[in-house]
């Protein structure tokens, strides 16, 4: 170490210097208002508006806490949340391994004209209320199918799982194999999908975060309230928050409300983004290895 | 690059009759109920003898349950044999949804509580997808027929210009709204300071600024808020205090004086008065900063902090924003006289029944059903339950056979336990003034407030407002196409008026914006509908 700093001129050591100054500055300007969430979720709302909360909790308190899991519509939302992550991250994965493996390999027919078709979505869309249709009239309009299938195989990501299988799986491995006499599908998973775990990896953190998040489509498609996915039952609660001119008859009902939404709101962002903050550190690993083979254009 | 999107383009046209040949199959597969219609009884219930389902759409508060879990329409359905099925959706996504099944001819047989805007309902009307109710009216609601028989202002007010009602009332008629603006003051410190309840502006801007300068909380600091309010929000603005001027100012700045539509903000009463406020107020630092700015959350923190700093302000009760505890400290105040000796505050515009609080669809195959299922719901006993939650729950009969609130469930408010038992306030269902009292009582703080108005601000009330027009298709695209960017404008100069003054410097150029904006042609819509309203009124 004291080698190296020897070594470094006295503006390498600025700029080293500099550098860690600003990424300090801008891994706290990240960190914030994580940490402020969360003490604000132990803290008493007023004293959140009126800005006295900084650093530390003020006015403790665990009412909010005890709201939110007292509350079953959370809970019921948190086991579809969960449910629809898992089911639409393994359609999904599966989806986009299964169409890129092909794309990635050369002795596919009409290869092209299948990226083509795949390209053109990227570019048009059918619109909101046609999709709506096309889902209503497959029947699944109020069920997770609505949630988990239509966004299946994204172009995108089949790109990136393309070029990482162009790139890591050298053709001549396929040669080697075949000649002992191994199978497309035998090769597919002894070979591929062993040596993908980064990509695997990454897929997975993009389903599994698109999932987690997502609310329109939930919003769009179901009308059950029990099968609504955590988000949407927060949004719910949260955008609340807004005054409309349906409060011109119910003022009373609205402050209601927004007392609730208060007292709740950031323990829900809590226990919402948990999971995925939990999630991520394992994945990151794999993050950086995956994509970024996976994004050098082939 | 070229021949992709001529390959796009083929992959489009294909898809697109796909799509359309998908939904022309879809369209007429939604009526699960059928024609059941021998079973239909004209009158008294059950309404049909074997149970029919209809399908229908509704927002609700996300804190309520579904609403076939709510007793008041598992009470509904056993009385009258019909099942709804419900589709609740988020009271704040619904504007979205309901788009969205309108545009794709998704329907369901009717929305409820459906909150149709008067634009919706004409055009939606015209093109047919709702279908014109005043028929079924005539011959299957014989409480809602009595009710409009009743009360022939509340039949024009639902009635399109065209002359058919596509949408059913909803009112609550308590005039509670009539003035939004409760204006409050610290009393405890007016007495620690030795100051009297200010009766003119000239005396609230004195004890403003001892507020300010005299530490009336005692803590040392100079941490008072003399004045807080929320900058052109319902309920919590200054447009009060304006008519101390001459001239009292609402949210949309549209005043009735005599028949005749003022629009205050190019007015030299409303001039004087930004001049006052900028000049006595905000630059003497008595007005606080974030009134322009805060939330209602923010505003709400003002009054609880730890110590009591909130000297003045706007709003429609004081216990929400000071709480129960400091609450006797605060008093209301009268509109204060002004430096010309005026003395008046503004009515709020509109007030009038909801009108599109139902709406049955083309896809119904029931329409008779569900007129007279919807008809049970205006019967004031009922629709007061719909209103604000059933009988046993909510309400217990008195000996008069009047609906009186029981004790809430303990830890809860009344805002909060009405979300939970009834669809509330924009359900179809309408309880008159004459029902106050006599059908249902006001809940406890509905009374208060209807005291607190009697005495405080009724006496020096505007005697007219603009009611709630029902306007031609035209005008409606005319106001909609001037209003909101005009509206807009005049807030944030009214808001750049008081903060940094120059009314004088920049007045000729401010009315000359609004001119070619559209005032002028604006507000002779306005005048058109107010003179056709009343002319109507005549009839």
């Amino acid at each position: 170490m004291n080698q190296l700093l020897k070594r470094k001129s006295r503006g390498d050591m600025w700029f080293d210097i500099i550098n860690y100054i600003l990424l300090t500055l801008i891994m706290l300007l990240v960190l914030y208002p994580l940490y402020f969430v969360l003490v604000a979720s132990f803290s008493d709302p007023n004293n959140i508006y009126s800005g006295e909360v900084w650093l530390f909790p003020k006015g403790f308190t665990f009412d909010g806490y005890e709201r939110i899991f007292s509350d079953s519509s959370i809970w019921i939302g948190y086991a579809n949340s969960i449910l629809y992550a898992t089911l639409g991250t393994l359609i999904g994965v599966a989806v986009t391994v299964f169409a890129a493996y092909p794309l990635a390999r050369k002795d596919l027919a009409g290869k092209s004209i299948i990226m083509w078709f795949l390209l053109v979505t990227m570019f048009f869309s059918g619109g909101l209320i046609p999709t709506y249709l096309l889902i209503k009239d497959l029947h699944m309009l109020n069920t997770m199918w609505a949630l988990v299938i239509p966004g299946a195989g994204g172009v995108f990501n089949v790109i990136i799982v393309r070029t990482f299988f162009q790139s890591s799986i050298p053709d001549e491995m396929w040669e080697a194999a075949s000649i002992d006499g191994c199978s497309n599908t035998r090769f597919f998973w002894s070979f591929v999908l062993p040596l993908s775990k980064s990509i695997l990896a990454v897929m997975v953190l993009y389903h599994v975060v698109g999932f987690w998040n997502g609310f329109f489509d939930a919003l769009i498609y179901l009308n059950d309230e029990s099968k609504y996915p955590l988000q949407l039952v927060l949004r719910n609660i949260l955008v609340q928050n807004q005054v409309n001119s349906g409060m011109m008859i119910d003022v009373e009902s609205y402050a209601a409300k927004m007392r609730v939404t208060e007292l709740i709101k950031y323990g829900v962002i809590m226990v919402s983004s948990l999971p995925l903050l939990i999630l991520y550190p394992f994945l990151q690993k794999y993050f950086v290895k995956g994509v970024m083979i996976g994004s050098i254009k082939g | 690059m070229k021949s992709l999107f001529k390959g796009a383009g083929i992959v489009m046209l294909a898809g697109a009759f796909a799509v359309s040949g998908c939904s022309g199959n879809g369209n007429g597969a939604n009526n699960q109920s059928g024609n059941q219609k021998a079973d239909f009884n004209q009158t008294g219930l059950p309404i049909v003898k074997d149970a029919v389902t209809l399908r229908m759409v509704s927002p609700k508060a996300a804190l309520a349950p579904e609403f076939s879990e709510m007793e008041i329409f598992k009470r509904l359905e056993k009385d009258t044999n019909v099942k709804i099925n419900w589709e609740n959706i988020p009271d704040t996504d619904y504007a979205e949804k309901k788009n969205l099944l309108l545009a794709s001819g998704d329907l369901p047989d009717a929305f409820y509580a459906a909150g149709f805007t008067d634009y919706e309902l004409i055009n939606y009307g015209k093109d047919g997808t709702i279908i014109p109710l005043e028929d079924l009216i005539d011959q299957y609601a014989p409480n809602l027929k009595a009710l409009l028989d009743r009360r022939p202002d509340i039949k024009s007010s639902i009635t399109a210009p065209d002359g058919h009602i596509y949408g059913l009332p909803s009112f609550e008629e308590n005039n509670l709204g009539t003035n939004p603006f409760f204006h409050v003051i610290n009393k405890s410190w007016l007495d620690k300071l030795g100051l009297k309840v200010p009766q003119t502006l000239d005396e609230y801007t004195e004890a403003l600024l001892a507020f300010k300068t005299q530490d009336p909380n005692g803590n040392g600091k100079q941490d008072e808020i003399p004045l807080s309010f929320m900058h052109m929000q319902w309920c919590m603005d200054i447009a009060g205090l304006f008519g101390a001027f001459g001239l009292p100012d609402n949210l949309e700045h549209r005043v009735v004086r005599d028949g005749k539509v003022i629009f205050t903000a190019t007015q030299p009463e409303y001039k004087e008065a930004l001049n006052y406020f900028h000049e006595k107020w905000y630059k003497t630092g008595l007005i606080d900063p974030e009134s322009f700015t805060q939330d209602a959350a923010q505003y709400l923190a003002k009054g609880k902090t730890t110590d009591e700093t909130l000297g003045s302000f706007v709003w429609w009760e004081i216990e929400e924003v000071v709480g129960t505890e400091r609450a006797k400290d605060y008093v209301l105040l009268s509109p204060l006289k002004g430096p010309n000796g005026d003395q008046t505050i503004g009515r709020a515009n509109g007030g009038g029944p909801g009108r599109g609080s139902f709406v049955i669809t083309k896809e119904n195959s029931n329409p008779e059903i569900t007129m007279r299922w919807v008809d049970q719901q205006f019967e004031p006993y009922m629709a007061a339950q719909i209103h604000w939650g059933p009988l046993d729950i909510v309400y217990k009969k008195d000996e008069n056979g009047k609906l009186v609130n029981l004790p809430l469930p303990e830890g809860t408010s009344a805002g909060e336990f009405r979300q939970k038992v009834a669809p509330g306030s924009g359900a179809p269902g309408v309880i008159t003034f004459d029902d106050f009292g006599k059908v249902v009582d006001m809940e406890p703080r509905a009374q208060q407030r209807a005291k607190d108005l009697e005495q405080y601000y009724n006496p020096y009330m505007e005697k007219e407002n603009y009611p709630n027009i029902f306007f031609e298709p035209e005008e409606l695209d005319k106001i909609n196409k001037i209003e909101p960017e005009l509206i807009k404008y005049v807030n944030t100069q009214r808001g750049r008026f008081i903060v940094d003054g120059g009314t004088d410097a920049e007045w000729d150029s401010y009315l000359k914006t609004l001119d070619k904006m559209g005032l002028k042609e604006l507000m002779e819509i306005y005048q058109t509908g107010l003179d056709r309203y009343n002319a109507n009124l005549k009839k």
